[in-house]
């Protein structure tokens, strides 16, 4: 039972850590929280119920249509509600933030416009598929689910440790203004940040659908207060620390159902944030130094 | 004295910002404080004023510790600044900026606010006059009513001062009050210091501007690289080697540069 | 004659209008201290649960409950607002807005006292209850040609009118005075503003709290007006909604808020086909406004302008 307990929350840990690279990637390159990000992962899942229980194609095909449409979104989010911003005298760095909260508000009705109210269920071939090891029961939609995101965070630390574009995408979180010095085209890098930000969410929208069997308008704000919780908790901008803090918060979720008190599983990413804010704003794994003024 | 600066250290990091400075200021001083780019002068007014607690050493104001307190308290006990990157409130007019200077003078609350007391009136008209009176004082009274962001450069810097000295310091940080400033500006500024010094107020001065620190400063600190290389006044820290290696050293870093 | 120009639906779209001014000017304070609140929809939750639940299960008077339900987001103000003084923008942004959502949370998971996520019916409403005060004094509706509903509508109408203009008088006078000069400082240059002697925390926190306590006022009110809340009432959405009167009409003069908080609650009521699109509309609205006049439509400037006009005017 603990140990079925323990394999929901790491399946959910890891759906919350994509979720949660996805805001530490556009924190850490232009120290904006993106407020539309949790949006952008329900339109991810909208694509993946769309595709297999509309069009009734493969999955595949609903990662990939996800993809495209996330990524869609996310070059719109910047041409539209971040580049305008940047770079203009006086523009209080509350800015960004209120844009985005704009651009939430915005996709969370279109989606509500186009796909009504309610629950979407969200039915793959195999979501009934599940096999017993001893007295545990794993089901496949949670391997699946892990896999993929575990090659994700892998290749996410790969791309920004090895090759020549996530190098320029590290500088660029240094310092946007050495960068430019040091010949980054910083546009393009930017524009590339977000749209790889938004992708992935827009896996992740996928994957939680397949584990809810679940999709509704509502849920970019929930799971976008749990990214939020998880960055703040993982420290801001930092890659491990969201991977962490993405299963701390997965497996302090499923305690909670665990204990009957699941009317609260909610709140624990908001109180998170507050108390983590007012006991160690820097976060877990953040440096000390790093100053909140 | 006025103002007793006892072994002040200041570390950033790894990076040691000042290191054991000691000096005091007399009753009506016009005190200089110089020293190339990053000598740590800067730094040492953020320390006085409680901007940040030093890391060693201790501040005394007129008998009274001001290390530990907080910013607005080192105001309210007679301790005023300007900052050298010019920071007035842009989108207030220019008496409102003086107005707030007077802030910790004045005591009307919420209450006495809305309901228009008496005392709260009265209070207003006092405020409004003293205002005025200080904008007589650095020339800006005709533009009162424009706001802050519009004014040129060099009104500005004596806006500052202007606000300043509208919670009645007793000692008045100017941290270079000159910079950006023409000759004849210069000139007006040097005017308004000896007024200022006249009015009983005791000042610390950062400034770059040699010929109008050695005119007006009584007596001078040198830092280099956050340490003290000469005290004295103006005559004696002329003939300093020390300070005139440190002065031409900088000079040849620049021709370099 | 009159009676016919009373109508009780148009009364009604009056006082929401009324209690979004609220609203606005209570997000307005806060943001007068250049402090983002993403968390008055949970104080107005509080104001309206309190009142709610103190006049309905406590048969408390309804001056009491919405006195009480005012304080109490103030004092839940408070100690939001003082924890969090060290957080600077964004970071307080996001634990209000965590807060908010917490608040929700409680609602709807405190069955015994706030009926969870059903919702709280048949609140005592202001109109029938001042209705009935007049009646006791021998005032019908009848006397003066209306009919008992449009004595109702009128009365409550009124009576928020009263007081928003008192609360908007309240304000302005603290605005002109030096309690709002300390705030603006601090908006424009904390540092700066605590160099001349202005005590930061006290005012930071005086105007999160001021802020919280109006809107648990407007919460108040809007319980017993409407006499139905629920927890989907104080959601995020209704943060946004609150934010955008003062992001959408302008946060640097008390009139901005109040006018796009006016002219936000109206618009749906004049073009029908807008209500649906309203959010949509709010988020375009949001991304225009930070991109083209971050300070809102009505801004000091223009203030200023108007102002000198007027002096001009008064010389002549």
């Amino acid at each position: 039972m603990i140990l079925e307990q323990l394999i929901n929350g790491i399946t959910l840990g890891s759906i919350y850590a994509i979720v949660a690279l996805g805001y530490t990637l556009v924190f850490g390159v232009l120290d904006i929280l993106n407020m539309a990000h949790g949006e952008i992962f329900m339109f991810g899942a909208f694509m993946g119920v769309l595709v297999t229980n509309t069009l009734k194609l493969p999955l595949i095909v609903a990662f990939l249509v996800a993809i495209g449409v996330t990524a869609i979104l996310g070059f719109l989010l910047e041409t539209l509600a971040l580049r305008p911003l940047r770079g203009k005298k006086g523009v209080s760095h509350l800015a960004p933030l209120i844009s985005t909260i704009g651009v939430s508000i915005f996709l969370e009705n279109l989606a509500h416009h186009f796909f009504g109210a309610g629950n979407h269920p969200f039915r793959t071939s195999f979501s009934e598929m599940s096999f017993q090891i001893g007295t545990v029961t794993v089901y496949a939609v949670q391997i699946v689910i892990f896999v993929i995101a575990v090659l994700l965070m892998v290749g996410l630390s790969f791309w920004l440790s090895k090759t020549k574009a996530g190098k320029a995408l590290r500088a660029c979180a240094e310092s946007l203004e050495a960068a430019s010095i040091l010949g980054v085209n910083t546009k393009k890098m930017i524009t590339t940040t977000v749209i790889i930000a938004s992708v992935m969410g827009g896996i992740a929208g996928v994957l939680v659908g397949m584990a809810f069997n679940s999709v509704s308008p509502q849920m970019g704000l929930s799971m976008g207060l749990k990214g939020l919780a998880i960055i703040i908790l993982g420290g801001m901008g930092n890659v491990k620390g969201a991977m962490a803090g993405g299963l701390i918060l997965g497996l302090a979720e499923t305690l909670v159902v665990v204990f009957g008190e699941s009317g609260y599983r909610d709140a624990i990413a908001f109180a998170l944030i507050i108390i983590i804010l007012l006991v160690r704003p820097q976060g877990l794994f953040g440096k000390a130094s790093e100053a909140r003024r | 004295m006025v103002l007793e600066v006892r072994g002040i250290t200041k570390r950033f990091g790894g990076i040691q910002a000042l290191t054991d400075v000691t000096f005091q200021v007399g009753k009506g001083e016009v005190f200089g404080l110089i020293g190339p780019n990053g000598a740590g002068k800067t730094t040492m007014f953020n320390i006085i004023t409680s901007m940040f607690p030093p890391t060693m050493g201790e501040v005394i104001f007129m008998g009274k510790k001001l290390t530990g307190l907080k910013p607005h308290e080192v105001t309210e006990a007679g301790v005023c600044r300007t900052f050298q990157n010019i920071r007035l409130f842009p989108e207030m007019t220019v008496l409102e900026n003086v107005t707030v200077g007077q802030h910790c003078r004045t005591k009307s609350g919420v209450w006495s606010s809305v309901f228009r007391t008496g005392a709260q009136k009265q209070e207003e008209k006092s405020i409004r006059e003293k205002a005025l009176e200080l904008l007589r004082l650095v020339g800006l009274e005709e533009l009162q009513d424009t706001f802050a962001d519009n004014l040129a450069y060099g009104q500005q810097r004596r806006l500052e001062i202007a606000r300043a000295l509208a919670s009645d310091p007793k000692l008045l940080l100017l941290d270079e009050p000159a910079a950006g400033m023409n000759e004849s500006e210069t000139k007006d500024l040097f005017d308004l210091i000896q007024n200022i010094k006249k009015l009983g107020i005791t000042v610390l001065l950062i400034e770059h501007d040699m010929p109008l620190v050695m005119r007006i400063c009584d007596r001078l600190i040198v830092l280099n690289f956050g340490k003290e290389i000469a005290q004295g006044t103006p005559e004696e820290i002329k003939n300093n080697p020390e300070v005139i290696e440190a002065y031409l050293g900088r000079e040849e870093e620049e021709d370099l540069a | 004659m009159l009676a016919e120009l009373i109508n009780p639906y148009y009364l009604q779209v009056l006082s929401f209008i009324l209690i979004n001014i609220i609203l606005g000017v209570s997000i307005y304070i806060t943001l007068s201290t250049g402090q983002l609140s993403l968390g008055h929809a949970g104080f107005m939750g509080i104001g309206a649960y309190a009142s709610a639940i103190l006049t309905l299960d406590y048969h408390m008077p309804l001056v009491v409950g919405i006195v009480v339900g005012a304080i109490l987001a103030g004092i839940v103000g408070l100690c939001i607002g003082i924890p969090t003084l060290r957080l600077q923008g964004v970071y307080l942004a996001i634990a209000t807005l965590g807060f908010g959502e917490v608040i929700r949370v409680l609602f709807i998971n405190l069955e015994g006292l706030t009926k969870g996520a059903v919702g709280i019916s048949s609140i005592p409403h202001i109109g029938r209850e001042l209705v009935k005060g007049l009646q006791d004094f021998g005032f019908k509706a009848s006397m003066i040609g209306l009919k008992n509903n449009q004595l109702i509508s009128l009365s409550v109408f009124l009576l928020l009118l009263i007081i928003t203009l008192l609360i908007i008088a309240f304000f302005i006078r603290q605005t002109n005075s030096r309690v709002g000069r300390a705030f603006a400082a601090i908006k424009m240059d904390e540092r700066a503003a605590e160099a001349m002697g202005v005590n930061i925390t006290y005012y930071k926190v005086l105007a999160f709290a001021q802020g919280a306590m109006v809107a648990g006022f407007a919460g108040a009110l809007f319980a017993h007006v409407t006499a139905y809340i629920s927890p989907a009432d104080f959601s995020y959405h209704r943060a946004v909604e609150i934010l955008i009167f003062a992001i959408f009409g302008g946060s640097e003069v008390i009139w901005g808020p109040i006018f796009g908080a006016a002219f936000l609650t109206a618009m749906p009521e004049i073009l029908r086909e807008v209500n649906e699109y309203r959010y949509m509309i709010y988020g375009v609205l949001l991304v225009v406004m930070m991109a083209f006049r971050p300070q809102g439509l009505i801004d000091t400037q223009m203030i200023y302008k108007l102002k000198q006009r007027r002096k001009k005017k008064g010389v002549s």
